[in-house]
């Protein structure tokens, strides 16, 4: 038995294993959330929601799942084929990818990079990349305004994604995403949202854009252009842009308790559940993806010079200030 | 290690020779992609992980999707092949390559790898940034030198905003009727 361990725990083996059930996880969460997402419409609208299939209509996602296994793949007569069909692939691994740097409990991560934060910015930002493949390669009006919309967003929001991560930066000292948990005290009011609560709005509302979520969602606009940059898809390779769209999803919502929310650290000191803090973690993640299915079931879309006001003219500048704050208090204390 | 790099080293030529192969503007942009993706590889082959995540988010994530964003607002969706208007260089070019090719072999052949190693670079992001910003008693035209650049970056994007504003009195266009 301890022999297994042994192997188990030897570099190769251990990257491989972990990145394995790191997708899993992946997989299983995009599918779980499109079932919460319609029970919170369900019970926001009042109604049941999905119901049929399974206890409380629990086992719709399996349902889901092989119908659009068994679906034709459809692609326009004159797509590009390859760049219509790579779209979701270069659209799913980036938002996969960035899950091996989350540390889920104490000693629980992938890899622990020394320069995580730049590796999550880094990589989510060639998502706006399939965006734009997936708008060209479906040789649609709809799915080409749809991709310049979202690359004009993520371009667009990516600037105050990145400077709301500053602060937490400077506090901290360090990339790594390990040390940022590690320096959040185990009580609640050592979180960094509270010395950066505008930091940690600007963040959230900026990686909501950036995970395309209503009210930012103009990229895929349902009611003006029907589906946006995915409207040519269908069968698997819809399922797999819509598994890219929940997977980053649930990783912004992860990254937002592990940057402001204390990462796997308890809310108070005496709840400490060592290597299963894990819970907390979850639990706190499912709180933010909650938050941000409640904010979809209830305001409307934003408007094209709305978004970019709000980018630019009150995101940019608050996380400007906040960081000569963050600094003047550093250099203070 | 051969074996990435050589996987690295063709998936980086190998979406070169797409760049300037391919008869299509957004073909070449998306393999430009792939290009600096592999070269992103090798830095992290080289013990250079700070600089692979610059790599991918400036090339990958902004210039590249810069261009494509460009390609699309510029051309007209509806043509399908954006034909490329350098053919008519393409002796001179091909010249070009191969004296630079050339040059190249010349200077990697004459040079004496002995002593360099993917090991000997700096390694973590915490010396990187000391040399950069001449906290150590390193020398300090890196911290001048990164002062410029940003000096210069402030100045394009004031210029930007310059260039680009409406006069006033032209009405007041705010794009909501698109």
């Amino acid at each position: 038995m301890q022999t297994v361990l042994n192997l188990l725990e030897m570099e190769p083996i251990r990257f491989f294993i972990s990145f394995g059930a790191i997708l899993f996880l992946v997989l299983n969460l995009a599918a779980i959330l499109t079932m919460a997402e319609r029970k919170t419409a369900g019970y926001i609208q009042l109604r049941y929601g999905p119901n049929r299939v399974g206890p409380r209509g629990l086992l719709q996602p399996a349902a889901d799942v092989f119908k659009l296994f068994t679906k034709e793949n459809v692609s326009p007569g004159r797509a590009d084929l390859w760049i219509f069909l790579g779209a979701p692939i270069a659209m799913f691994i980036p938002a996969a990818a960035v899950w091996m740097v989350i540390p889920f409990a104490p000693n629980a991560v992938v890899a622990n990079l020394n320069i995580g934060i730049l590796f999550f910015v880094a990589v989510t930002s060639i998502g706006a990349l399939g965006v734009i493949m997936a708008g060209y390669g479906s040789h649609s009006t709809f799915s080409l305004l749809g991709a310049l919309r979202g690359a004009a967003q993520m371009i667009s929001y990516e600037v105050p994604l990145i400077l709301s991560l500053l602060g937490v930066i400077m506090l901290t000292g360090s990339l790594s995403f390990v040390d940022v948990v590690n320096s959040q005290g185990p009580n609640f009011w050592g979180w960094y949202f509270l010395p950066q609560l505008p930091m940690a709005l600007t963040f959230y509302i900026a990686g909501l854009a950036e995970v395309k979520r209503v009210p930012f969602d103009l990229p895929e606009g349902e009611s003006e252009i029907v589906g946006g940059f995915m409207v040519e898809y269908s069968g698997m390779t819809w399922a797999l842009i819509q598994a890219s769209e929940f997977a980053s999803m649930g990783l912004m919502a992860s990254i937002n308790v592990t940057l402001f929310f204390g990462g796997w650290q308890p809310p108070l000191e005496f709840l400490d559940l060592g290597n299963f803090n894990w819970i907390w973690f979850g639990l706190k993640t499912a709180l933010i993806m909650f938050t941000f299915q409640w904010i979809r079931w209830s305001v409307p879309r934003l408007r094209m010079d709305q978004l970019m006001d709000l980018g630019w003219k009150i995101l940019v500048p608050i996380t400007l200030v906040w960081l000569f704050v963050t600094a003047g208090a550093m250099l203070v204390f | 290690m051969i074996v990435a790099f050589a996987f690295l080293a063709g998936m980086t030529l190998v979406s070169a020779m797409g760049v300037v192969i391919s008869r299509n503007v957004v073909h070449s942009a998306l393999f430009m992609s792939g290009s600096f993706l592999g070269v992103a590889g090798f830095f992290v082959m080289l013990n250079a992980p700070a600089l692979a995540a610059f790599q991918v988010l400036i090339y990958v994530g902004a210039v590249t999707v810069v261009i494509l964003f460009g390609i699309m607002f510029t051309q007209k969706p509806q043509v399908r092949r954006f034909r490329t208007i350098l053919n008519a260089q393409r002796w001179a070019g091909f010249f070009v390559a191969a004296g630079v090719g050339a040059f190249l072999a010349f200077i990697l052949s004459i040079q004496n790898w002995g002593a360099t190693s993917s090991g000997n670079g700096t390694r973590g992001v915490a010396a990187f940034a000391r040399n950069l910003l001449g906290v150590t008693q390193g020398s300090e035209i890196f911290t001048l030198l990164f002062e410029v650049a940003s000096v210069l970056l402030l100045v394009a994007v004031v210029a930007a905003i310059v260039v680009s504003r409406r006069k006033t009195g032209e009405g007041v266009d705010r794009g909501v009727e698109e």
